[in-house]
């Protein structure tokens, strides 16, 4: 039996607190364009990392035209025929395009560059970019540049060509090109394709087939004949649910505590309009990029250019920045814990107190006993572990990293909560205790939003969820119109009629 | 229930806040001690170690202006003409135009601060990056202290002004008293004021700092603004000590304070900094500019030792902290999990 172009046999990979993929198994044949499927966090980057040699797997094996690769880097991988065209173009702006097409290529790759750089010029005129060979890349527009990018990864004879998400920055009638391009390299070179999108018309379109990862695992494998948009939808969220209910759902009726009026930023975003109720859990749906983290630095006026105004019950607060939101009772934990939540070097406790401003103060001195004696408060309430707030932020899981962030705002006493991705790497049973807690919040009054690409967690834990789509709110859906399918469909384009 | 610092909790004892890695700088100052002492007995006689302690007095209290920018993720390279500055404003004013030393001390201190507050301003306002800025003022201050005297020295300062900063109270020099006074001032600050806690939020993380709430540009021109008042008061210790104010006095002190800064502990990237470290940093460099006169090697010699002791200062505490820049391995999911942020947000140098 002749072997698979590419054979993926039960591969595995962790990082601390996250089962990344768990015994993936798939193959690819010569001149097969397959689609990888998946939610954020599915894995996808995982297996593009695993392939590309950047990351060794815990287990499992990659096997080429049957031989098995032993050594995982990406020169090796490169050697062996695999190239990665990752989503940010990788490329020099200051080089020209005939340099960016053989940068890192070895003397002899590039003794045969004159035919290289024509025949890649070429594959990029027949998606409809006409480029010069010495227009420098900083003139380019993105679209250009992912056009470049997927002809680059075609340029040296390839084997295996991994494309993550290539068309993000195209527009329509440039994707149908790209797409037609990227069929007929596969059929004319035997190329293996793998194709990574979040848009599923496009999967339709170019593949053969489809392979559905859902928490690291397949969760479907298909031929794209025998299969529809819907099932892959259904596929790709479909996991089991964390068995969670609401002790505390907001009362229909209850006021509002807290209102975003016309909020804008920079990046496009907006405005946007928006009331919480008391005790409300206000999700926010929609795709990475959608806007959600730009809203909600923008409602504590994180970034320079934003605008709109913010009520707490019913008066307007003045907020100029993240200084005066955390004095107004706004609580914002970021998505990036590592980066933005915590400084990792310190302790947990000085990290639950940086919040403060002379709250742990005697006199001109701060009191470290208050400190510790806060945090320790606040490590039982979210059980904490370890319990103990001497520790480094670094030494605790991703997980507990994220109980720390909420506890430098819990001991405030904040008015409203901004979660942006609560669960984002943590555990099953980590994300229990954030649930558990953030319905706690919400039994004692809190206002509290939500920002999740996990739809299971905005089903179970939302009263209300809104979907944004392109820096606007697309669709709000309430009670049993919150669905998985529904959010999933407006995120991705379906016009939900909502005019907020 | 709270227990008192330093109290045995489940089996262990919290340790003050002298860590293994800090505890490495203070057996290199015992070991340089000793080696000196027993190379010339000369050096470890209580005369000579008066001397040792005296000329470390201006780096040290440089240094601790310095520690506090570089503890933000900032540097002062102004800090050489602040001194300088300063000492010929303060001398002008105290030999021409008969200023009162006490007043000539208050202003000097005010000077070195204006100069301080103008470099947090050039950062946090025009959002310069602090190298530039200072590398900018750096010229202009030197460039301002020659113009105050026409670039001439100022000659016999008031003895009572020597007499406050260059004399002994009990056998201690004042200067050295001073430094103590400034140190233990200066560890309150850092360690036991939100001001403190800030300044080292805001290095650790200040994207994390600014979320929290905390006030970045205040804490900035705050450490920038005290970084000037420090080297304003060495300039003045300077101007006392040789009894003149030289328009370029200050200038030789730019990076022997900064290395001094860096020997303690103080970590460029931001985040990390320790006063005590700092104080200790200077007298190693004073120890080793004495120690090698006495031991009669030419003063040539003298930079390239030092220079020699940062850098072995500061490869042996990356050693301690495992050499983060040579382990590139990736322990987090790969960069691109969630296209929405940079990839160098997700995998940071100081990630473990």
């Amino acid at each position: 039996m002749p072997a698979h172009l590419l054979d993926v046999r039960d591969v595995a990979k962790s990082f601390p607190g996250v089962r990344a993929l768990d015994g993936v198994t798939f193959h690819l044949d010569r001149g097969e364009v397959c689609s990888i499927a998946g939610e954020n966090g599915a894995g996808k980057s995982t297996l593009l990392a695993i392939l590309g040699g950047a990351l060794t797997p815990d287990r499992g094996v990659v096997a080429l035209q049957g031989s098995v690769r032993h050594e995982y880097n990406p020169r090796t991988a490169l050697a062996d025929g695999v190239v990665i065209a990752h989503q940010e173009p990788a490329v020099v702006p200051q080089l020209t395009v005939a340099q960016n097409l053989l940068l890192g290529r070895s003397r002899a790759e590039r003794a045969s560059s004159a035919d290289i750089v024509e025949r890649a010029l070429e594959d990029v005129r027949l998606m409809g970019f006409p480029l010069n060979r010495n227009d420098r890349l900083a003139t380019l527009s993105p679209a250009q540049r992912h056009a470049l990018t997927i002809a680059r990864a075609f340029a040296f004879d390839p084997k295996v060509v991994a494309l993550d998400e290539p068309t993000t920055s195209m527009l329509e009638h440039n994707v149908e090109h790209v797409l037609a391009r990227i069929r007929e390299l596969a059929h004319e070179r035997g190329v293996g394709i793998l194709y990574v999108s979040h848009k599923l018309p496009e999967v339709m379109n170019v593949s053969d087939s489809v392979v559905v990862l859902r928490d690291g695992k397949v969760a479907f494998r298909s031929p794209i004949g025998e299969t529809d948009t819907d099932e892959i939808v259904r596929r790709m969220v479909g996991r089991d649910l964390l068995r969670f209910t609401r002790d505390h759902p907001a009362a229909a009726d209850a006021p509002v505590v807290f209102s975003a009026r016309g909020v804008t930023h920079p990046r496009g975003i907006g405005p946007i309009s928006m009331d919480v109720r008391r005790g409300e859990v206000l999700g926010i749906a929609g795709l990475v990029g959608s806007g959600r983290t730009e809203f909600l630095r923008a409602v504590i006026r994180a970034d320079r250019g934003c605008s709109g105004s913010v009520e707490l019950d019913g008066r307007r607060v003045r907020v100029s920045g993240p200084g005066d939101s955390r004095r107004a009772g706004i609580a914002f934990i970021p998505e990036d814990r590592k980066g933005q939540g915590l400084v990792l070097g310190l302790p947990a406790f000085a990290n639950v107190a940086m919040t403060a401003s002379g709250e742990f103060s005697t006199g001109p001195f701060t009191s470290r006993r208050k400190q510790r004696a806060v945090a320790r408060d606040a490590a039982r309430t979210l059980a904490l572990r370890p319990g103990n707030v001497e520790l480094k932020a670094r030494q605790f899981s991703g997980g507990n990293q994220q109980k720390l962030v909420i506890a430098k705002w819990m001991w405030r006493d904040s008015a409203v909560y901004l979660f942006d991705e609560p669960t984002k790497g943590v555990d099953v049973g980590g994300r229990y205790e954030i649930y558990k807690f953030i319905d706690e919040l919400a039994g004692a009054g809190k206002a509290i939003v939500v920002v999740s690409s996990d739809l299971p967690e905005l089903v179970t834990l939302c009263d209300r969820v809104l979907v944004m789509r392109a820096g606007r709110i697309n669709s709000l859906h309430e009670g049993a119109g919150i669905t998985e399918h529904a959010l999933v469909a407006s995120a991705m384009g379906q016009n939900g009629g909502f005019n907020g | 229930m709270a227990e008192p610092e330093g109290a045995v909790r489940r089996g262990r004892v919290r340790l003050p806040a002298v860590s293994a890695q800090a505890l490495g700088i203070y057996l290199a100052a015992v070991a340089i001690f000793v080696l000196l002492g027993v190379l010339n007995p000369d050096f470890l006689t209580l005369g000579n170690l008066r001397d040792v302690a005296v000329s470390a007095c201006i780096n040290a209290i440089i240094g601790l202006g310095v520690t506090f920018v570089i503890i933000t993720g900032g540097i002062d390279l102004s800090v050489g003409s602040i001194a300088s500055l300063v000492g010929i404003v303060s001398a002008n004013l105290m030999v021409n135009h008969g200023v009162t030393p006490v007043l000539g001390l208050i202003t000097g201190l005010v000077a070195g601060m204006v100069c301080g507050l103008v470099n947090g301003g050039l950062v946090t306002g025009l959002k310069l990056p602090p190298f530039i800025a200072t590398l900018g003022t750096m010229s202009v201050f030197q460039g301002c202290a020659y113009v105050v005297t026409n670039g001439n020295p100022v000659y016999s300062v008031p003895a009572s002004f020597v007499f406050m900063l260059n004399s002994y109270v009990g056998g201690v020099p004042t200067a050295v008293v001073l430094v103590l006074i400034i140190g233990v001032v200066a560890w309150l600050v850092l360690r036991r004021t939100v001001f403190g806690e800030n300044v080292i939020a805001v290095g650790g993380s200040q994207e994390t700092a600014w979320l929290s709430g905390i006030h970045v540009n205040r804490v900035k021109l705050g450490v920038y603004a005290l970084s000037g008042a420090l080297a304003g008061v060495a300039g003045l210790v300077l101007v006392a000590r040789i009894n003149a104010a030289q328009p370029e006095g200050g200038s030789p002190y730019l990076l022997t304070a900064i290395a001094a800064a860096v020997i303690g502990g103080a970590n460029l990237m931001g985040g990390e900094g320790r006063i005590a470290g700092t104080l200790v940093g200077a007298l190693i460099l004073g120890a080793l500019t004495n120690g090698l006169v006495l031991l009669n090697v030419p003063s040539f010699y003298e930079q390239i030792v030092t220079g020699a002791v940062v850098i072995v200062a500061v490869a042996v505490d990356q050693g301690a902290k495992g050499w983060p820049m040579l382990r590139g391995r990736r322990t987090e999911p790969p960069a691109g999990t969630d296209p929405a942020k940079p990839a160098d947000e997700t995998v940071r140098a100081d990630a473990r």
